[in-house]
């Protein structure tokens, strides 16, 4: 799964594309740890280009989620399609995660 | 019906050849991509409990998925001969807790049954057999 990386304004923003699968996501999430772990405590997960999110996934979000509590910095997810909100609903991570509608007010919150 | 089936070993970097194998399927018979997304998500979460539990150590397995296409309706059927399992039995995930205590076990079945119309499993000789099926608005 392709990562585009990017920084606006203090944050970093996290772009994968495609799906978040149990082959795709253990490498998503080991470089979100690598990239908090080495400095990035302000994280914009931008779902947009992601296709679906599995069991795995959502894992690999959580992971992401207690660490940067660790470093008392704010993680935010913004992009999601309808489908993709659906599968958060479904799974209960709704309340689980600061959640945005654009990547303007996901920049905004993460910060 | 239309169908279309694969073989893959139990191992997980066969798994992206059923992947590519739905999205062909989907595209032959013009099935929306959120219904595609769908049942490889489906396919994704039984496909790699089967690998990740469903045979014992070094054990070598064959899964077949069977996908099955008519106006209205789609189907995934998956077998394996791994050893005796229903997926089904497990009970609910515990779907509460903070960020900090949430759990992730159970939610890929769990997500089977939500997002598909039907889930069965019966076990057929010595073979785990599950069938998904999910209605497609025309």
């Amino acid at each position: 799964m392709q990562i585009i990386e990017a920084q606006s304004d203090g944050v970093l923003i996290v772009e994968p594309h495609g799906r978040m699968d149990s082959t795709t996501a253990k490498p998503f999430g080991d470089r979100v740890v690598e990239l908090i772990r080495t400095g990035s405590h302000h994280v914009l997960i931008d779902l947009r280009q992601v296709l679906y999110i599995s069991s795995a996934g959502f894992r690999s979000l959580l992971i992401a989620r207690k660490l940067i509590d660790e470093y008392k910095g704010n993680l935010v997810l913004c992009g999601m399609s309808p489908e993709i909100k659906r599968l958060f609903e479904i799974g209960h991570f709704t309340d689980l995660f600061m959640i945005c509608g654009t990547r303007e007010e996901g920049i905004d919150k993460a910060r | 019906m239309h169908c279309l089936e694969m073989q893959i070993r139990n191992r997980a970097d066969d798994m992206s050849a059923i992947v590519s194998m739905v999205e062909g399927f989907g595209l032959k018979y013009r099935i929306s991509a959120t219904v595609i997304n769908e049942i490889n998500l489906c396919l994704d979460e039984v496909l790699s409990n089967i690998i990740s539990y469903g045979y014992p150590e070094n054990a070598e397995g064959e899964i077949t998925v069977r996908l099955g296409y008519e106006p209205g309706r789609i189907s995934a059927e998956i077998l394996d001969d791994g050893t005796p399992f229903d997926p089904l039995q497990a009970g609910p995930p515990n779907l509460s807790g903070t960020a900090q205590t949430r759990e992730v076990g159970g939610v890929g079945i769990y997500f089977v049954k939500q997002l598909m119309d039907d889930v069965a499993y019966r076990r057929v000789g010595n073979r785990n057999t599950l069938i998904l099926r999910k209605k497609i608005p025309t």
